[in-house]
């Protein structure tokens, strides 16, 4: 049982892969940002890798243990400290009931994760405990945690010590530019060369307005084909306006001209085209790059993308774990 | 225009999008709502799920089982089965909903709008009404009531409807609102472009409004059956009628409502045939109006 001190800036219940096979109802599948990070923390306590945990946003959450058990602490380093000592990443630890953990700010990465032995014990709906909280979906209540509620934990039996290994840990950007896998389409088609080399070529700053529905980047403006501007009217008025149609989660989704990535809560259709893609494998990287942070773009094939997210699924398992 | 052949583009590495055509019309609907229901039928190996919109697919599938690749080839061939879209025939549940047009909520809506963001903000019923030469909001109430409305795909919100009139003589256009509303009622119904929606909750919005329905489209405590065990009331492929009521009816809806005795109007028997749609659509006027 976790009983809530500070709920710290904004942090949920999430679980892997969240909410999915109800895109065409609108529900975004929200879930973890960083799911690799969060994953290595389930498999460090023994629990399946898309237990239900916790996801702090830049400034974690303070909590009281109501029973011994078995926690992990994995993603941004936010100084978490058990009754007053500095704790580690990316192992698990034992706890006693009446210990108090504090998550501090995040001054690595974005969003910590912390994990149960067990996993909380959420409800289901639509067949996730993700939380969703524009919507009032999911977690315990439908919103984010908050000061003085319990969360149950389901019984596990974590072991102490697990260390993910050095070489199957992600590696933050030290020198605040991320580069970024990205996929050309659905709508790339609309964009001409110059706008296609200075997507390529331009360092995106990621502005403050961002959350878990999508990411907005300061850049220069884009440049079209003839497929943009001549179109019959119902496509709309602006350039980068489409017929509504679905959005790929990832999308890098043309407002007018504000390119906003289409991220774990965000919306399942609009009227804006979506030149390119991030793929799975990067989500990870957006989870964790902070405000005022550089993305640069690096282009990548289907098929490269898809053999990132094989490989990166395949270090989220017993193999990453040392003791 | 409606394409030869579909248009297939990746969405990085687990979506495809697939094209029907570049304009607003039933036909590329069915289309992706018939390639949808052929996916689900196929069972193709690595199907995650599909959304349709008006004129296009999403696919989302799974690249450890699939590659992008066969999945196209998959999809041409489903579309090869498809035949011409007067082959589809969906399963397609009726909603009638008791709606109060040219309601006192919307028009609070309006108004806050007119003082805070535009004072020369038409009306919106008067406004539809004279962009699209019908006489009067009266008319525009007779209209739009007029016609079933076909669900082409939910989204933006969870559960939130878009809406296509299928009676031709009920089709109307109209701007959305430039900026944006920061607010509307939950339940109202209005329209931009030619879609027509329902607010499921109370969010900011953009379509123009002219009437409110009581009737929840949007269930996260579960009180109603109708919903069957789902929070949202809608899949693509059902249709809507709007009900004009009076304000005594109305009320008398929202106390239902509000008591849990309330009862969905859903006709769960019918199929819809694109056939016998288009050869319906064939023989009107379309220049009539209600």
């Amino acid at each position: 049982m976790l009983e809530i001190i500070k709920p710290g800036l904004e942090t949920s219940i999430q679980d892997f892969p969240g909410r999915i096979g109800y895109w065409n109802q609108g529900f975004p599948p929200s879930g973890p940002m960083d799911s690799w990070s969060f994953r290595l923390g389930n498999i460090l306590l023994g629990n399946d890798a898309g237990a239900p945990g916790l996801e702090a946003q830049f400034m974690g959450p303070t909590i009281k243990f109501q029973s011994d058990g078995v926690i992990a602490l994995t993603g941004a380093d936010m100084m978490s400290k058990l009754d007053g000592e500095a704790i580690p990443n990316w192992q698990s630890i034992a706890v006693k009931a009446g210990q108090t953990l504090v998550m501090g700010p995040a001054i690595k990465g974005s969003r910590g994760y912390l994990t149960v032995a067990g996993g909380i014990d959420a409800p289901n709906w639509l067949g996730s405990a993700s939380t969703f909280h524009k919507a009032s979906v999911g977690g315990l209540d439908g919103s984010a945690i908050q000061a003085g509620q319990v969360l149950p934990v389901k019984a596990g039996a974590g072991q102490a010590g697990r260390r993910v290994k050095e070489a199957c840990r992600p590696i933050f950007a030290s020198d605040k530019k991320w580069q970024i896998e990205a996929v050309a389409g659905p709508n790339d088609d609309w964009i001409d060369d110059a706008g296609h080399a200075q997507f390529l070529a331009t360092e995106w700053k990621l502005e403050a307005r961002s959350d878990r529905t999508g990411y907005r980047l300061d850049g220069p403006d884009w440049t079209f084909t003839e497929k943009a501007t001549n179109k019959p009217p119902e496509n709309g008025e602006f350039p980068s306006n489409i017929i509504d149609h679905g959005y790929p989660l990832g999308g890098i989704n043309l407002c007018g001209q504000k390119p906003i990535i289409l991220v774990n809560d965000g919306p399942s259709m609009g009227g804006f085209i979506v030149p390119y893609t991030v793929p799975s494998a990067a989500f990870w990287k957006l989870g964790q790059i902070k405000p005022n942070e550089f993305l640069c773009f690096n282009k990548v094939s289907v098929e490269e993308a898809q053999a990132l997210r094989i490989a990166l699924d395949d270090m989220c398992n017993e193999t990453s774990i040392e003791s | 225009m409606i394409f030869d052949e579909a248009n297939f583009s990746p969405g990085g590495d687990r979506y495809i999008t697939v094209e029907f055509g570049n304009e607003m019309n039933l036909e590329l609907n069915f289309m992706a709502q018939g390639l949808a229901g052929a996916l689900r039928e196929a069972g193709t190996k690595g199907l995650v799920e599909t959304a349709p919109c008006f004129a296009s697919l999403l696919v989302h599938y799974e690249p450890r089982d699939i590659s992008y690749g066969d999945m196209v080839t998959e999809l041409k061939s489903l579309i090869g089965s498809l035949g011409s879209t007067d082959e589809i025939e969906l399963d397609s549940r009726l909603f009638t909903f008791e709606t109060l047009y040219l309601d006192p909520w919307t028009k609070e809506c309006i108004d806050d709008y007119r003082e805070k963001l535009n004072p020369d903000k038409e009306y919106d019923p008067d406004f539809v009404a004279r962009l699209n030469g019908l006489e009067d909001r009266h008319q525009l109430v007779r209209v739009h009531s007029s016609s079933e409305y076909w669900v082409a795909s939910l989204g933006f919100w969870p559960g939130l409807p878009f809406l296509q009139p299928l009676d031709p003589r009920a089709m109307i256009t109209c701007p959305k609102y430039n900026p944006p509303r920061t607010w509307t009622p939950q339940g109202a119904v209005g329209m931009g472009g030619s879609a027509s929606s329902i607010y499921p909750v109370a969010t900011p919005g953009g379509y123009q409004l002219f009437g409110r329905t009581p009737v929840p489209i949007w269930d996260p405590n579960k009180r109603f059956d109708a919903f069957e065990g789902d929070i949202v009331l809608f899949r693509p492929g059902d249709r809507i009628k709007f009900q004009p009521v009076t304000r005594a009816d109305y009320d008398d809806a929202e106390r239902k409502i509000e008591d849990g005795s309330y009862l969905y109007n859903i006709v769960e028997y019918q199929r819809f045939s694109v056939r016998n749609y288009q050869s319906w659509v064939n023989k009107l006027d379309k220049s009539e109006r209600f």
